[in-house]
């Protein structure tokens, strides 16, 4: 009785075996041999803009065990260690000094700016610096346009917020307070959304090559970053996006605002000093 | 066929009429009014406003026509309605936040489970879970091809088109598509589906078995967020709710050219045909109405006033 039993169970797991291969073999789920794609993050051991792109890599597995994928996020405090791994793009969360000095140390890889909101840095144009935290200029313009709708307002302007419900804020926003037991904060934001544009479009190219992500991020990027719009980067390498108005903790509009501005474009620039 | 032969034929032809008897009457649910709203598809009026529970959303029909199926997202359940006598007769456990579904022809309710990343296929006739499938995150729009082989489930927030054998419930193949794709449905033959993108504001045309994507469209009015889409009868045309846009786009189905498009209530998502394809209805969801659609003439021939915010609509005909 009991091998019959034993016999009965190595059978199944034979037969388990010879169908994961066959479903292989059918061209289904390519897990058999998965395409690793390392993310580096360069910043402090703690921080916001981490634990966002955290969010943002583990969302990026949920992706690509369907195609074949494996990402890896590598936590490093230098530029110098981070590309010691050969990332396909660097995620930063630098002081602004040290945004420039990183982005050229790693020419040729897309670094991702998600702690400084300084306009001289988007100014700069340099080729493979991206911004996804909104610069200090979209901040400024999103809530001049507020304050000729409501004057009073005491609103500050945001890249997100923890009760922003809307194109399935509210789901975002759960995914990311389960993991972490925190709010998700305009820094949180920034990083998940670098680590999930780099790994959406890694998982379109099927590659890790960095020169190829970079090309596709600044060329064909068309990114839900649950904002109810298409975001994509502009020629300063800054991403374009609504921001929220907040005040007392909760949220009381969205820039570009309604009846004063239409267009995207009415936050910020994407110029480069002459 | 001699006479005898043909009175016959008539005669059961009658009967078999009668035993599926279908109320023609539309069944719209109301995500925030809690309510589905009955309308007469005669005459338009509304017979009844069915109290169901928190936030109704996907709503769908028994191959038999005997069941109106309600998912209950906010109460985690599927309510059973009667067409008939339009009461809620059970309801069962659904998993996880059900959003939307699909009735296979073998009776199985193939569902989203929006914060769980999966579908579920469950038995409504025994309320028991038949099998539990692994997508992406946020999985939404839920097709079955007519022929009852394949589902293909959304996954908004990881782009990708899901398709699924049945009956092994297995995920066959994985295709990616533009941003927050929310709907899916088949060509008759089985062999083509088509997808709305919202935030990539495009509907794709994919070929079911290999995955290639045979055609991309994109809606140039840019509030244009492509919710539902629907094959029309004869396979030539595709209807498109387009969201924000306050449109149905009437596209060619063959070459994704947009041949119309029909002014409707503010943020259409929801669509339904009726079986001879004449009547289409869209869910208005911010103008709490229900649009009829001719859809030889193109044109809005009724509004019908529903609950708050109605989201998925069904006609039993």
């Amino acid at each position: 009785m009991h091998s019959h039993t034993k016999c009965t169970a190595s059978r199944s797991y034979h037969a388990l075996a010879l169908l994961a291969v066959l479903l292989w073999m059918v061209g289904g789920v390519d897990a058999a041999t998965p395409l690793t794609v390392r993310v580096a993050y360069v910043g402090p051991a703690e921080s916001d803009s981490l634990a966002g792109a955290r969010q943002g890599i583990a969302e990026g597995n949920a992706q690509g065990k369907f195609l074949g994928l494996v990402f890896e996020l590598t936590d490093s405090r230098d530029v110098a260690t981070a590309l010691a791994s050969a990332p396909v793009a660097v995620l930063i969360d630098l002081p602004a000094a040290d945004v420039m000095p990183s982005a050229k140390q790693a020419a040729g890889v897309a670094v991702i700016n998600t702690g400084a909101e300084d306009d001289p840095l988007r100014a700069r144009c340099a080729p493979n610096l991206l911004h996804t935290l909104p610069s200090a200029a979209m901040r400024a313009d999103a809530l001049s346009q507020w304050r000729q709708k409501s004057p009073q307002s005491q609103a500050s302007a945001h890249a997100w917020h923890w009760r922003a419900e809307m194109y399935a804020g509210a789901q975002l926003n759960k995914r990311y307070t389960d993991k972490t037991g925190r709010p998700m904060s305009d820094q949180a934001w920034a990083g998940w959304a670098a680590a999930k544009l780099v790994t959406d479009t890694a998982a379109r190219l099927k590659s890790a090559d960095p020169a190829a992500l970079l090309t596709a991020l600044r060329e064909d990027l068309a990114f839900d970053g649950q904002k109810g719009v298409e975001m994509s980067f502009r020629p300063n390498g800054q991403l374009s996006q609504p921001l929220l108005l907040v005040e007392q903790d909760d949220i009381v509009g969205e820039a570009p605002v309604r009846g004063v501005a239409t267009d995207l474009d009415s936050l910020g620039t994407g110029d480069c000093a002459p | 066929m001699t006479s005898s032969k043909l009175a016959l034929t008539a005669l059961l032809a009658a009967l078999a009429l009668d035993a599926g008897a279908a109320t023609g009457r539309v069944f719209v649910t109301n995500e925030k009014g809690d309510s589905v709203t009955v309308i007469d598809g005669k005459t338009n009026k509304v017979e009844k406003t069915i109290a169901i529970g928190a936030r109704p959303r996907g709503i769908g029909l028994a191959p038999d026509g005997s069941e109106i199926y309600v998912a209950v997202s906010g109460e985690n359940k599927i309510a059973v309605l009667d067409p008939k006598t339009l009461e809620v007769t059970r309801s069962f456990p659904s998993g996880d936040d059900p959003e939307t579904f699909a009735v296979h022809k073998d009776g199985h309710l193939y569902i989203s489970n929006e914060n769980d990343a999966k579908a579920s296929v469950y038995d409504p006739k025994t309320g028991k879970l038949v099998a539990e499938i692994e997508v992406g995150i946020e999985p939404e729009g839920v097709a079955i091809s007519p022929d009852g082989k394949r589902a293909i489930v959304t996954s908004e927030s990881t782009n990708m088109l899901h398709i699924i054998a049945i009956p092994e419930n297995q995920v066959v193949n994985n295709i990616l598509v533009g941003a927050r794709p929310r709907a899916a449905t088949f060509s008759a033959d089985s062999k083509l589906a088509y997808a709305t993108s919202e935030i990539g504001g495009e509907v794709k045309k994919v070929d079911v078995e290999s995955g290639t994507i045979l055609g991309r469209m994109s809606l140039a009015d840019d509030k244009a967020k492509p919710k539902d889409v629907l094959v029309s009868r004869d396979g030539k045309q595709l209807y498109v709710a387009g969201g924000r846009a306050n449109t149905v786009f009437v596209l060619d189905a063959n070459t994704l050219e947009v041949v119309a498009q029909i002014g409707v209530g503010k943020r259409v998502w929801g669509l339904a045909l009726s079986r001879d394809g004449k009547r289409l209805y869209s869910t208005d969801g911010a103008d709490n109405q229900v649009s009829v659609i001719d859809t030889e003439k193109h044109s809005v021939t009724a509004k019908v006033a529903t609950g708050e915010a109605p989201w998925g609509v069904v006609i039993d005909d």
